[in-house]
Formats: C-alpha cells, structure tokens, sequence
C-alpha cells in the first residue's frame, strides 16, 4: 500500500502511452483543423522507453562517478582536491541545462551520445554537492566512536557515513534525474529521438494534439519518477 | 603550506599536454564548411608553442612549495594567460585566415576551449587557497573582460564567432533586451504572489499544504512540457475572449512563457519567503511587542526586514533558473537568446548556438554573483546588529 501513489501514477503514464490511439476523439476535438491528431511517426511506447533510456544510462553513470568522487575527495588522499570540486559543485549549479546541451553538441556533435554526455556532466553537480554535504555533516564523534569499535576504515565508509548520509545523497539524485528528465526532452532539438519529439513536431507544424501528446507523457513520467524518489526518501 | 600544492600542479600537466595535443584553432572558408583544425605548433612552429607553453611550466614551478607569495605570483600569471588568450586568437587569425576571402573565418578549438576551462578551474582554486572573497575573483577577471573585448573590436574580425554576431546584432540586442524582460516579470511577478501566498500561509496551514504540494508538481514537471501544455488553453483562450486577444495574448509567444516561468519561479519563491518568515526568533518577537509595536509594526520594522536575506536566497535561486528557462521559451516563440541556440542547432552553426549559450551562462553567472553578495552584505549587517 505504500507504494499506490507511485503505482497509480505508473499505470497512469502507461495507459496513455498504450491508449493513445482510444484518445483520438479528445485530440481530434482539440486540433480540428487538422487531418493527423496522433503522432504516428514513432510508437509513443518506443520514445519513452528511449527517453528513459538516455536519462537511467546518464544518471546511473552520473551516480556512480558523482557519489565515487565524493568519496574519494573526503579521504585523506583526495582532500587536495576538496576545496575545488565542492565550489566547482555548487557554482556549476548555475549553469542553466540548456546552455550546457547547446554547448555540447559542437564538441559532441549530434545525436544521441552527446546529450548523455550532457546530461552526465551536469547531472554530477547536485549529487556531488549533496554527497559532499552529507558526508561532511556527520560528527566527527560518530566516525570516532565507529573507529574505536575497531572498525576499518571502509567499514566505517560502508556501514556508518554512507547510511547517515543516505538521505542528503538521495535529495541530490533526485534533482539530478528530474534535471535530466526535463533536459534530455529539450534533446529532441539536437536529434535524439525521444518523448521531446512529438512537442518539437507539434511546435513547428502548429499541431497542438502532438504537443498535448508529447507534454501528457513527459509530464506523467517526471511526476512518476518523482513519487518514486518520494517514497524512497520517507523510508530514509 | 610547505606542501606541493597538488591540484594546480595536475591541472597545469592537464592543460599542458591539451594545449599541444589537441587542435587549437580551426579554419573555415565560409560558416557551412567543416574547418580544417591547426594544433598550437601549426599555428607558430615548434619553437613558438613551446614559448607559449613557458607560462603554464612556470606556474607549475611555483607551485612545488605552496607559500602564500608563491600562490600570488600563479594567481598573477594565470590571469595574464587569461588576457593572452585573445592575442594568441589574434596570432593565428593573422596567420591562417586569408584576408582575400571575405567569409573565411576562424573558430576556437577544443585545445583553447579547455586551457580556459583549466585556467578558470585554477583561478577558483587559488581564490580558494588564498582566501580571496568571490567579489575579488570577479576584480581580478575584469582586465581579462577587457582584454577580451578590445581584441574582439579591433584585432579579431575573422573570428567566426563575431561573424555571426555581426551578422545579426540587432536581433542580438533585441534578444538580450527580450530575455532580461521575461526573466525581470517573472522573478517581479513571482515575488508578489509568492509573499502574498507565504502570508496567507501562514494563517491557514490548509493553504500550506495545497500551495506546496502544487508548486512541487509544476517543479517536477519538465520545461518543455509545461510551455507545451499552457499553448492550448491560451490559444483557446484567445480565440474566444475578446479582451485577452487584445492584450495580444495568444498561444505562441510571451504569454505561455511567462506564465510558466511564473510557475517555476513561485516554488522557490514561496517556500524562502515562507521559512524566512517563520523562522525570526519568537524572542526578538516578544521583545519587538514588549516595546509597544502594533502589529503592523512588528511585521514591517522587525519580521521582514531580518527575513530579507533569506528571502533575498529565494530571489536569487528563482532569477538564475529564470535565466535558464527563457532560454527554452525561445521554443514556443517567445524570443529571447534561447532563438540563437535553436536556430544554430537547426542550421548546424554552431557559432551561433555559441553566440546564444555564452551570454546566457555569463548572465546567470553575474545574476548569481551580485545576488550572492547583496544577501550577504544584508546577513553581516544582520549579524552586526545595525538597524535597517
């Protein structure tokens, strides 16, 4: 039972995405002036399991190399670099997801390689910066106390700071997967194919159904996902 | 502070080995041809680029022992690097781009793209380092702002950058003019509704936790989606009632991009609004009310002005993602620099795009900046006790 939200906004996303075609009496109400109302140029089903694609592979690598960097900054080897990647953090949050999408595709080029790229690099910035406030906001007693029960020093990293920073680290990832939602949308413009697409379509050739298609699925994705990190979080 | 300095000697190796390695500059003979890329030792000879690798070795030299003096010394040289690199841009457009050819052009390459990624990585870090306020970083960059700029009026006409905008700087000027109206009524906006609903807050919790439960899915929901589902209901509304088509309302333009910038902005604006206000301690309260103020009194010469800072926060987060989103409204046509990102991707110019991301990254940069510090002045004056 404490999992309905997140269910029934799932079932939700997937009844839409499934039953498009059943809507077309509502989308042809909507955009009378036109012949076509459903995008049929890819399945709906295709693009949103493209959109999550691009946004799980960048956010899972985005996890791994964020939360590892983190880690590696806070221990005693890595502390050189501490004062520099936490302002590079919270300064980078600055810059807007869209800037850094167009500044990647001249280095990048277009498709879909880059915007993963893209989406990595700027999802980084708020799952390092909550991972470094998370573990820095642990007392040094507790880290003591954990070393004098005789535990190693990746002990301590495994079952005492990672677990009181759990929540911090979460909030960060959450940002950073509705950042990268949002954005890998924007991605349509510089041509990888996803739930972008049929807004983008619908903009240029003044079809609103293909917008109200297009904007309905993301928009059911992203609260989806979010009632997921949301229910994850409570538990923490 | 005896101890290498590690970082700055890791980034000066990094920049080392980019700067020759990879291709400096490239040349185009008009904006649609790929360019052909020149790494530095092309551009000036071997001799010539390892004179220019000298600044860089040096830097790394200092920085074996990190002494306070020695830091200083980096701090000044990299900032020299940053105002030479508009000369060596200068250098290689007289060199390479034949003047007989009126559309060749020169662009940046990834090795000068990342020595500046590197040398402002390693200004942050001597700023760090050197305990050097952010107000001064900004001191420091601009003899590198004016270095640029008288470059880029005299000596860089080639560059493909400048190209493009002098293709178009009407519409650039107009863009700018666009974009900081959209984001200066949505952030203006927003800041009215937003302390008007933090009040009604907090009378009434049952507001509280309407309001932030649907600002937090209007957050959630992605930029393109939100400006793609105001487009239909304004169209309509538009079509249907005389008053808003006069206002030149209509499903395409501002008005969607206001709106839904005002959405996004209202979240962050309320919830600061909201915790500043509830968070004044209750003693400065008591004591405000012991003294005799009404009401009214306590709220406008007690409550809001020890608020200010935090809301201020509020004002800043809002105003740098403003910035951001306009950029995206260029989609729905609302203008704005977000146009030449777009046009650029679509005509694969990607100067262009340049030309509408780069102003929009230093626009959030200085927004952030100068919020940053007014809210920080105004806590000193807080925590020094100066009446306002």
């Amino acid at each position: 039972m404490r999992w309905r939200l997140p269910l029934v906004w799932l079932s939700l996303l997937l009844a839409l995405v499934l039953g498009m075609e059943q809507l077309e009496w509502l989308f042809r109400w909507i955009e009378s002036g036109s012949r076509e109302v459903i995008y049929r140029r890819a399945d709906f089903l295709t693009l949103l399991g493209r959109h999550a694609l691009v946004v799980i592979v960048a956010s899972s690598l985005a996890v791994v190399i964020g939360v590892g960097a983190a880690i590696l900054v806070t221990r005693p080897a890595g502390r050189d670099f501490l004062p520099l990647v936490a302002q590079v953090a919270s300064m980078g949050q600055t810059f807007p997801p869209v800037a850094v999408l167009a500044l990647a595709v001249p280095v990048l080029g277009f498709g879909t390689l880059p915007i993963i790229v893209a989406l990595l690099l700027y999802g980084l910035l708020p799952i390092v910066r909550n991972t470094l406030a998370g573990l820095q906001g642990i007392e040094a007693s507790v880290r003591e106390a954990a070393v004098g029960m005789g535990m190693s020093r990746y002990q301590v990293l495994r079952q005492v700071e990672l677990p009181l920073a759990a929540p911090v680290i979460l909030a960060g990832i959450r940002t950073s997967v509705t950042i990268n939602i949002a954005t890998a949308a924007i991605g349509a413009t510089v041509g990888a194919s996803n739930l972008g697409d049929p807004i983008i379509s619908g903009i240029v050739n003044g079809n609103t159904a293909y917008i109200l298609q297009g904007a309905l699925t993301i928009g059911l994705l992203a609260i989806t996902v979010d009632s997921v990190f949301e229910r994850w979080q409570r538990r923490h | 502070m005896r101890r290498p300095n590690v970082v700055l000697l890791a980034l000066m190796l990094a920049a080392l080995v980019g700067w020759l390695g990879l291709e400096s500059v490239n040349v185009a003979a008009n904006r649609i041809v790929l360019g052909t890329g020149f790494r530095a030792h092309q551009v000036v000879g071997w001799p010539g680029a390892l004179v220019s690798c000298l600044p860089l070795v040096t830097v790394a030299i200092l920085v074996r022992r990190a002494t306070r003096v020695r830091l200083c010394w980096a701090l000044v040289l990299v900032v020299l690097m940053l105002m030479a690199m508009p000369a060596w841009l200068a250098i290689a457009a007289d060199r390479l781009v034949d003047p007989s050819l009126p559309q060749s052009r020169l662009g940046i390459g990834p090795a000068n793209w990342l020595l500046l990624f590197l040398l402002l990585l390693s200004l942050i870090e001597l700023r760090v380092r050197l305990a050097l306020s952010r107000w001064a970083a900004w001191w420091l960059l601009l003899p590198v702002l004016a270095a640029w700029w008288l470059a880029l009026a005299f000596w860089l006409e080639p560059l493909a950058l400048l190209r493009e905008y002098r293709g178009r700087s009407d519409p650039f000027q107009t863009a700018i003019l666009v974009h900081l109206s959209l984001v200066g009524a949505a952030v203006g906006i927003s800041l009215v509704v937003g302390v008007l609903l933090a009040l009604a807050m907090r009378r009434h919790a049952g507001i509280q936790r309407l309001v932030f439960s649907v600002l937090n899915i209007v957050q959630t929901m992605p930029s393109l989606a939100l400006f793609g589902l105001l487009l239909a209901p304004l169209a309509w509304l538009a079509a249907n009632v005389d008053w808003i088509a006069a206002l030149g309302i209509s499903g395409i333009g501002w008005a969607p991009a206001l709106l839904a910038l005002v959405g996004y902005s209202l979240l962050p604006m309320v919830r600061n609004t909201f915790v500043a206000l509830s968070e004044v301690d209750a003693g400065v309260i008591d004591s405000a009310r012991g003294m005799g103020m009404s009401h009214r009194q306590v709220f406008l010469q007690v409550r809001l002005p020890l608020a200010l800072p935090v809301m201020l926060e509020g004002v800043r987060i809002t105003t740098v993602q403003a910035i951001g989103l306009t950029a995206v409204a260029a989609l729905i046509g609302a203008g704005g620099l977000g146009t030449f990102i777009f046009q650029g991707l679509g005509q694969a110019a990607m100067d262009l795009v340049l030309l509408g991301a780069l102003p929009i990254l230093f626009l959030a940069l200085v927004a952030d900046t100068l919020l940053g510090v007014l809210a920080s002045r105004l806590d000193h004056r807080r925590d020094a006790g100066v009446p306002q």
